[in-house]
């Protein structure tokens, strides 16, 4: 029983990811055709401009943009089914190949970023829920609301301009300077800034969620009683709060991978950082359809898996909840 | 040394933003080894208040301004925290209202257990820290420990989880433990179990216990010592005996008298008139003056000192004073009324006449085997009610009494097509409620005539609207004419009705207070003048004395108006008082059926008499003898069909003794 229970339930889950998959590549099909612009950029660049009308249907034809979206969209289908997803127009390879190249650079970005939100987020909310409504407390949420409503590009602007125009301290832009692609340093370097400005968007807005979730955990009578028997502070907050708190900020942060990589692709712009965020951003501005339905499918699946973690999470951790299914069952035994 | 624990002279203040709340006054009292202290009063009398300070877990805008706290034998008023760490648990502990809340719901029992030991005896670990465990497990009541402490709480219910907290509680071996209404929040056979519990550990362990609580039954049962908390002051302190048999001050005589034990035979319960006062600004002199009709004149100007009565007993009152008129307590004996004597007769005399009078035969409800399933998955449900037939009269006051989860709100929804029922017909004036066609063809005389008061009386209003559009409400929707001018005038009528003042009607539910919010309720009610009023325990939120009020309240409706009532409660005490009839429920099924005399002096199923015994009497000599009998919830006690053994007089027959 309890097996079956499991299968059905993770059945269930896999079924919703394949269905919004599917979903996502129909909807991000039909709606990059509806916007504005000319695809033919895309491949054939400048040359667009000095082509003939008879020319451009050849190629037009040759792309398969004649055919109607629907059609189109069934022969993607087709090839994606078969592995084949297409070539980039841009960079005339095949398009996993293009991504594979960038996205290494992406996952370190937010991959660094993610972690240091991750600590440094538990760590002020726990710091600033110790010290309630005290100066420091204030003063951290005060700069926190400030700096999570400023825009990100202009972040980014204003630190280039600081750090690397005026003080001269860090690399403006890119992954690494040229010819120190094994240059350790150089890398760690080109990624201060990036990082940074990922990290100081996001960073508050979480650290502001720890503080109240653990402000309501320590207004809990249990709290009371925990103090009754003798516990210090400390113990109460971290053997008490901070486990309660957990499920729900592990939870939050799965849901807010999406945000971070999001965060990313504006910061890889501005910074011109090889990722596969300026590889979308080009890509659909120059209707690279092939590498952005990729792309986007790609960035649904990761959004998506994360939205499923949170949901695992917050349905395994709880005790309460794990405990209502046992009741079920037991109560099926029940004639 | 002989005391543990003195108090002396003690001022707790909370500073916020409406000014100095004044919480505790000047209040000192000792404790001694092994002694029962109970703490008695209306909520918002410090009491809770006075307990925490003594542990000091108030929160940060709390200060003690006065006074000193000597505990174990030592001067604790200025320790800082990591002193009082060392304290509590193991000199001191505590216990607390809602035994839902005060567990960890993510950590089990056993770890919180554990934990708990570990604190003072860091030595403790592995094999003997599972075995102190177990042991304490064991202490407390709860059955097959090695089992139960891999569980979480909330695999634990409402009773259990408050042995685990007394048993938390104990891990230290504290010398105090403070219980603050450890049983308030229980149902009121779990209230015996646990009240029998505390008074066990009480002698086995010797533990001295400060018991706070504002139920006077409860008080008769374990308290050695007994003092009476009134805005923030203790007003009588003195043994048990001393504060139930001859009490002294006039607010002790108020909460005495409140008692509906005290009212048997009277038409209205005794209120206490008014309110306790706010502490921002406390009166001048005795604060229990406003609301004491003997109040002398010089109550309103001096405080009075505490008057020895004898060396146990101290009263706070100027009628104590040599110079003070003598007057006769307004209580009688406690106990009095349950001798069997003349005023019993009298009252079951007057009683009887007066259902004569209000009751016909006509039926008004009459519901017939109701059943009723919830389904929680698609393979589960959960039977909340199995096979309930009962009839309420036209002008009667049907209670419905039983534990909670025992279905009783679930008949009310039924009773007010707010469920449809699965099996079974409901019948109002003949019509069948259950039957959508005949539903809808009445709809708008079933809807108007029928009308539901909520328990909680802070989710059934609106926040965001106005009192007179809460009132209003139900006749628009009726697209009904007021009959009185407007809208507005008609509010305001039915305020002025349920005794409300015609001020509030612009005001919002959140400025209200408990009482008359519920007071509000009612009148939204009211206003559709219905027939039959299901009120899903109305007053269990409120505070004692205005408990009294909202009954005198429907008694009054009853008698006046000759409304119908079905009456939702699991106070016994209440619904003695003021029902006619009493239907008693148990796990889904109608177990008893029986005018209220006659099921209060005469019940015949095991669980009836299993709660009837459990409601505890104010009455110490009487209480202290007394156990609760349990009922062993066998599954055969409840099957069975409802048979007449006397005078509309119904019980379940397997379950009979």
């Amino acid at each position: 029983m309890k097996k079956r229970n499991r299968f059905v339930y993770y059945g269930k889950k896999i079924l919703t990811f394949v269905v919004s998959v599917f979903i996502l590549s129909a909807v991000v099909f039909y709606v990059s055709r509806l916007a504005p612009g000319d695809p033919l950029v895309s491949y054939y660049g400048d040359r667009v401009e000095k082509m003939t009308p008879g020319e451009r249907e050849w190629a037009k034809e040759r792309l398969g943009l004649n055919d109607s979206v629907t059609v189109q969209y069934v022969r993607w289908l087709d090839h994606a089914f078969r592995g084949d997803f297409g070539i980039s127009w841009k960079y005339k390879t095949d398009v996993v190949d293009v991504i594979g190249g960038r996205i290494g650079n992406t996952l370190l970005l937010g991959g660094l970023g993610f972690v240091f939100i991750f600590v440094f987020s538990l760590l002020l909310g726990v710091w600033c829920a110790w010290h309630e409504e005290g100066p420091a407390d204030r003063m951290i949420c005060n700069v926190g609301t400030l700096t999570s409503c400023i825009p990100e590009f202009w972040l980014s602007l204003v630190l280039i301009l600081v750090f690397s125009v005026t003080l001269h301290w860090l690399p403006s832009s890119g992954a690494y300077s040229v010819g120190k692609e094994r240059d350790f340093a150089d890398r760690v370097m080109h990624l201060i800034l990036p990082v940074g400005i990922v990290v100081l968007n996001h960073l508050w807005y979480y650290a502001y969620m720890v503080r109240n979730k653990i402000l309501e955990e320590v207004r809990a009578d249990y709290v009371l009683l925990a103090r009754a028997k003798g516990l210090t502070k400390r113990a109460v907050m971290f053997r008490h709060c901070l486990r309660n708190v957990m499920p729900s900020y592990l939870s939050l942060m799965a849901i807010s991978v999406p945000h971070i990589l999001g965060g990313t692709y504006i910061v890889e712009t501005v910074f011109s950082y090889p990722g596969i965020g300026t590889l979308a951003y080009e890509s659909a501005r120059y209707k690279d359809y092939n590498l952005l339905m990729l792309l986007c499918i790609l960035s649904g699946i990761l959004v998506i898996l994360c939205n499923l973690t949170a949901q695992i999470i917050n349905e395994r951790i709880d005790p309460r909840i794990r405990e209502q299914e046992v009741s079920e069952r037991l109560e099926v035994t029940e004639p | 040394m002989s005391e543990l624990l003195e108090v002396k002279n003690l001022s707790v203040s909370f500073f916020c933003a409406g000014g100095e709340v004044q919480a505790v006054r000047d209040v000192s009292f000792s404790l001694a080894r092994g002694e029962v202290l109970a703490i008695v009063g209306e909520s918002g009398c410090g009491k809770s208040v006075l307990c925490k300070s003594i542990m000091k877990l108030l929160p940060g805008t709390a200060k003690i301004k006065s006074g000193s706290i000597a505990a174990g034998g030592a001067d604790i008023t200025h320790y800082t925290e990591r002193e009082m760490c060392k304290l509590r648990g193991k000199l001191f502990s505590m216990v607390f209202q809602d035994p839902m809340t005060s567990l960890n719901p993510t950590i089990s029992v056993g770890a919180q257990i554990a934990e708990a030991v570990r604190v003072h005896q860091p030595e403790i670990t592995g094999e003997r820290l599972q075995e102190r465990v177990a042991e304490l497990m064991k202490l407390v009541g709860i059955d097959c420990p090695g089992e139960r402490m891999k569980h979480y709480p909330c695999q634990f219910s409402g009773g259990m989880r408050q042995r685990a907290v007394i048993a938390v509680a104990l891990a230290g071996n504290p010398a105090i433990l403070f219980a603050d209404e450890p049983t308030t929040a229980l149902d009121v056979t779990i209230q015996a179990q646990i009240l029998d519990l505390l008074r066990d550990i009480q002698q086995k362990l010797g533990t001295a216990t400060v018991f706070v609580t504002h139920d006077l039954g409860v008080v008769a049962r374990v308290a050695d010592r007994v003092a009476v908390m009134y805005a923030g002051k203790i007003v009588e302190i003195g043994t048990a005996a001393e504060i139930f048999y001859e009490p002294r001050h006039p607010y002790t005589w108020g909460l005495m008298r409140a008692l509906p034990a005290f009212s048997k035979g009277r038409d209205s319960l005794y209120t206490i008139p008014g309110m306790p006062p706010t502490l921002i600004n406390p009166p001048p002199g005795d604060a229990f003056a406003y609301r004491n009709e003997n109040a002398l004149a010089i109550d309103y100007e001096k405080e009075p000192p505490m008057f020895r009565v004898t060396d146990t007993h101290y009263a706070a009152t100027w009628l104590l004073d040599e110079r003070a008129p003598r007057i006769a307590a307004p209580v009688g004996r406690c106990g009095e009324h349950t001798d069997g004597g003349k005023s019993r007769r009298r009252w079951e005399d007057t009683k009887n006449t007066r259902m004569e009078e209000t009751a016909s035969n006509e039926i008004l409800l009459d519901v017939r085997h109701l059943s009723h399933v919830f389904p929680l998955n698609r393979k589960t449900a959960v039977k909340a009610v199995e096979d309930v037939s009962f009839q309420i009269f036209r002008g009667e006051i049907f209670g419905l009494v039983g534990e909670s989860g025992s279905g009783k709100s679930t008949v009310a929804r039924c009773v007010m097509n707010l469920y449809r029922p699965c099996e079974g017909s409901i019948r109002y004036k003949g019509i069948n409620t259950c039957d959508a066609k005949s539903f809808r063809k009445n709809r708008r005389m079933l809807q108007s005539t029928r009308q539901m008061i909520f328990q909680d009386s802070d989710s059934s209003l609106n926040q965001r609207m106005r009192v007179c559009d809460i009132i209003a409400e139900p006749m628009k929707i009726q697209h009904m004419t007021p009959p009185r001018a407007s809208f507005r005038e008609e509010a305001r009528f039915q305020m002025h009705y349920v005794g409300l003042d015609a001020r509030y009607l612009d005001k919002y539910p959140s400025e209200l207070s408990g009482g008359q919010r519920q007071r509000v309720a009612i009148a939204r009610a009211l206003a559709m003048e219905p027939e039959l009023l299901v009120a899903d325990e109305p007053i269990a939120s409120l505070d004692v004395s205005i408990q009294a009020q909202i009954v005198n309240l429907f008694r009054h409706l009853q008698q006046e108006h000759g409304f119908s009532f079905l009456f939702i409660a699991h106070d016994l005490a209440m619904v003695e008082f003021l029902c006619d009839r009493v239907g008693v429920m148990c796990r889904g099924r109608l177990v008893e059926v029986a005018p209220t005399q006659e099921l209060f002096s005469n019940p015949r199923h095991a669980y009836t008499k299993a709660l009837l015994s459990a409601i505890p009497i104010p009455d110490p000599r009487r209480e202290q003898a007394r156990r609760a009998t349990e009922f062993c919830a066998e599954r055969d006690a409840l099957d069975g069909e409802l048979t007449e053994i006397g005078a509309g007089h119904f019980v379940l027959k397997n379950g009979e003794q």
